[in-house]
């Protein structure tokens, strides 16, 4: 099975990669998303996956019984998929705001950051107001 | 008083002194010059100290690094520094009376700079660690560049500033490379214990290394070829900053290092013929240069290259009469070709006229100027008995007894005959020729610029005829000390009837010639353009013209504002250095997968992720690839189920939904429709990369599951939970417990990331149409 997961993380992040790469936003985020499970299946997997049963101690019982998951990658993962799922809410709030302020969805047409930076660049009269 | 007391006694009377100037009026120049000359007194003073033993001095700078700041002066630094401290007097002095009518602020800051570099050649030719050598030799660079661009509204002075900033900075990078070597090699930066113990130098196999970028360090500072271009141009610094920097000390730094390191370098034959081979090739360029230069100014500078090219060829050379003959060679030019300099910004100054042919009957007017430039002229062209004389007795010595003879008493022969004719040209023709039309002359002699060049003229026949004033005091240590043994050295003006002599004689001959037909001379070649092609600037021109065009190209590519090049540079990036991570060294280890038992329904949920990302990655619909990659997630949901992680399927699937949800309304906001954004080409060089990228984290997953799992963390947490966390379920444990910490932090970035979205969604945002008004 090790192959098995292996290819399966590198299919999360490949296509994760590939996706990131387009030029439309939303096809950016779900990109992220991929990338972001590859990553916390990573995790997962780099503890060793083998056992089903979940690591809780049994009443009666003092510690974990050797044959139980392990933990240690479990926790690190519950953290990772909060902070993944805040970054991913947080890019489509950006990208919906993005939509509304530039009316656009492709990252070529957003270009006032550029503009603002290059030496020959117009007047600030071409930045982009984004308050109504 | 000690050599660093003395150096912070320069540095501080060098930052006070433009004060005093700007405020002391007509005084200000001789009183600026008080501090060069008492400068002069102290070293003046350690004359019989440096005779019996080099005086040294160690200042703890970084010891970790072996860095020190010694100072050593022996007879060779003593001899500069005494060059350095009294020319640096006479043109103190020089540039006030030059600079009298600029405002105080000009006067000042050219006193500032001039006075700085001074101390900075101090520093440079005292410092006996390399390292810090090279830090004093970068100052002098920098000053360079402040000076030769002083009249900076002048665009060519900006230019050929950076020029010899860029050429002299750049030699100093390699110089320091060198540096760095030298000190790897022999375990310490002291010249002094390098010249004790060459072998560990010698025998390293980067040795030619080491040469290479030495050699490269003091070509371009002395002006060697390929580099020897920077010099005429930066004649466009005020006069006395060109006799001071471009003429008697800074460009002979070079020549310093090399004559310094020669005994070291001397184990090596090749290195001799290396610098025979440049020193000669410079020689023979500057002579055929000096005979095309139009202006006053650049026929001194093409003949002070045609003198750079001479030291370097006498180094190369083997004996101990070469250093004989580079000690009187470095001091008699000091003297002579500042004078020269003295007299030719007199000259200019006055007439306001650069051009050598436009230029006659200037003896009336300036008579003090042309006894000086008469006398430096014949010490220039080696006549009886002036110094110039002497030492070049001792350089066609050195060439015929070197084991490069031939080689070298030609190229000194036809190199010091256009010496001879250019010192004859320059002593008659400004001021006893008749000129071709008349010209407007401001003013005649002035004390403050006179004095300076008659000063030095006498010297000079002092020297030559009294040669047993330096010879035992200066020529002798200073040969010594670059010779690296001692040995008897002689230094008189009669040597009787010898093959040096009739050398000498064959060269005044030839000399006279040529200054006799050097109008036609000059005319011709002139005329020869090809020779620009070759021996200017262009090679300068063109590398730095394809570097500021690589700039340019590298912005247009990898800058142009596209986010998807960024990204692809930075995947490719972290691709490349996971590969070279993966490949280097033995290679992955690949884990032994034949005897696992296969879970079928395990490999049914992996299926299912592995097609989810790719229907993700691969349709053009949007509503599709947010199913798919929800699919993705779940399947990653059902992994976590099926391998005792229960509270992770439930988070996942909790949090996937929620994806799909949200997504889901966002589209509802947005175009459905989404038209291609990357052509047929680029798809295929993200999905090369992609594949690339997956490829790398596949072997690397692989190596991670061959490596043996340390259960040390795992069984800590088994063992603690219920004793020490009071909990039963230890993932739930871990996370609020013994890594509430970073729970905490968790929580604060999920809160932070709400508010931000709550902000950007919140007034409901400017709508495309607002913003076109705005």
């Amino acid at each position: 099975m090790t192959l098995v997961y292996a290819i399966t993380i590198a299919a999360y992040v490949g296509c994760g990669l590939y996706m990131m790469l387009s030029r439309h936003v939303v096809r950016m985020i779900l990109g992220l998303t991929l990338l972001t499970n590859g990553a916390i299946f990573l995790i997962f997997f780099s503890g060793r996956i083998g056992s089903s049963m979940p690591p809780v101690i049994p009443q009666g019982s003092d510690a974990l019984s050797a044959d139980a998951a392990n933990a240690l990658p479990q926790a690190l993962v519950l953290t990772a998929i909060v902070i993944g799922f805040a970054l991913t809410a947080f890019a489509i709030a950006l990208a919906l705001k993005a939509y509304r302020s530039l009316g656009t969805l492709d990252v070529r047409e957003m270009k006032a950051a550029e503009a603002l930076g290059a030496p020959d660049a117009p007047s600030s009269s071409q930045t982009v107001t984004n308050h109504g | 008083m000690d050599l660093s007391t003395i150096l912070l006694v320069a540095l501080a009377g060098s930052v006070v002194a433009p004060f005093v100037v700007a405020r002391a009026g007509v005084l200000g120049g001789p009183l600026a010059a008080v501090l060069p000359a008492a400068l002069f007194a102290w070293f003046f003073a350690q004359i019989g100290a440096v005779g019996t033993a080099p005086i040294v001095e160690v200042v703890p700078w970084v010891p970790s690094l072996g860095i020190d700041l010694t100072f050593r002066l022996d007879g060779f630094s003593l001899l500069f520094a005494l060059l350095i401290t009294g020319i640096g007097t006479l043109v103190t002095l020089y540039a006030a009376s030059y600079m009298a009518e600029k405002p105080a602020f000009v006067r000042a800051q050219f006193l500032f700079y001039i006075l700085l570099f001074m101390t900075a050649m101090l520093a440079t030719v005292t410092a006996d660690n390399l390292v810090a050598l090279f830090v004093f030799w970068e100052m002098t660079s920098l000053l360079s560049f402040l000076l030769v661009g002083f009249q900076s509204e002048d665009a060519k002075a900006r230019k050929a500033a950076l020029q010899s900033l860029l050429v002299t900075a750049s030699g100093g990078l390699a110089l320091l490379a060198g540096i760095i070597l030298i000190g790897v090699e022999a375990g310490t930066f002291s010249i002094a214990a390098l010249v004790a113990n060459p072998a560990p130098v010698l025998d390293s196999p980067l040795f030619p290394l080491i040469v290479a970028c030495v050699l490269i360090g003091a070509f371009t500072k002395s002006a060697q070829f390929p580099f020897h271009f920077w010099l005429p141009n930066a004649m466009k610094a005020p006069t006395p900053a060109s006799a001071y920097l471009h003429s008697a000390t800074m460009v002979k730094l070079g020549v310093y290092l090399l004559a310094r390191l020669d005994p070291v370098f001397a184990g090596a034959p090749w290195v001799g013929a290396t610098l025979v081979f440049f020193g000669g090739l410079t020689m023979l360029i500057a002579a055929v240069q000096a005979l095309r230069a139009i202006e006053l100014k650049a026929v001194l500078a093409y003949s002070t290259v045609a003198s750079l090219g001479t030291l370097v060829m006498l180094i190369g050379l083997d004996g101990p009469v070469s250093s004989v003959a580079v000690v009187g060679l470095i001091l008699a030019h000091a003297l002579y070709k500042a004078t020269l300099f003295f007299c030719a910004g007199i000259v200019i100054h006055a007439t306001h006229e650069t051009r050598l042919r436009a230029l006659g009957g200037l003896a009336k007017l300036l008579p003090f100027t042309a006894a000086a430039t008469v006398l430096a002229s014949f010490s220039m062209a080696g006549l009886p008995p002036f110094i110039g004389f002497i030492s070049k007795e001792y350089l066609f010595e050195a060439k015929l007894e070197s084991s490069l003879d031939t080689v070298a008493v030609t190229i000194g022969v036809l190199v010091n005959a256009v010496m001879v004719a250019i010192a004859g040209v320059l002593a008659l023709r400004p001021f006893f020729g008749r000129p071709k039309k008349a010209f407007h002359v401001e003013h005649g002699e002035q004390p403050g610029m006179t004095v300076g060049p008659l000063l030095l003229a006498v010297v000079g026949v002092t020297f030559g005829l009294v040669p047993s004033l330096v010879a035992y005091a200066l020529i002798e240590p200073a040969a010594i000390a670059i010779h690296g043994a001692p040995f008897d050295v002689s230094f008189k003006l009669w040597h009787g009837f010898t093959p040096m002599l009739a050398l000498s004689g064959l060269v005044v001959a030839l000399g006279a010639v040529l200054a006799w037909f050097w109008d036609p001379i000059h005319l011709a070649m002139r005329r020869r353009r090809a020779f620009d092609e070759v021996f200017l600037d262009r090679g300068y021109d063109l590398v730095l013209g394809r570097t500021l065009a690589l700039a340019r190209w590298s912005t247009n590519v990898l800058q142009n504002g596209d986010l998807r090049v960024y990204a692809a540079v930075v995947s490719a990036t972290v691709t490349g250095l996971l590969a070279y991570g993966l490949l280097a060294g033995e290679g992955p280890v690949l884990p032994a997968i034949a005897g696992e038992p296969v879970r079928p329904y395990l490999l049914v949920v992996c299926a299912l992720i592995v097609a989810g990302c790719l229907v993700a990655a691969a349709v053009p619909s949007l509503v599709s690839a947010i199913v798919a990659v929800g699919l993705s997630g779940y399947g990653l949901a059902l992994v976590f189920l099926l391998n005792g992680g229960p509270d992770l399927a439930l988070t996942q699937f909790s949090v996937e939904t929620l994806f799909v949800v949200i997504v889901m309304a966002v589209l509802l906001k947005l175009p459905i429709v989404a038209r291609s954004s990357r052509t047929t080409g680029e798809r295929w060089m993200d999905g090369a990369l992609a594949a690339a990228f997956a490829a790398c984290i596949l072997v690397a997953t692989l190596w991670i599951a061959a490596k043996p799992f340390n259960p040390e963390l795992t069984e800590y947490f088994a063992a603690t939970a219920v004793p020490e966390g009071f909990g039963r379920n230890v993932v739930n444990v871990i996370l609020v417990d013994f890594r509430a910490l970073d729970t905490f932090g968790e929580i604060a970035v999920v809160a932070f990331a709400a508010l931000g979205a709550w902000a950007l969604l919140r007034s409901g945002g400017g709508s495309r149409r607002a913003s076109k008004g705005a």
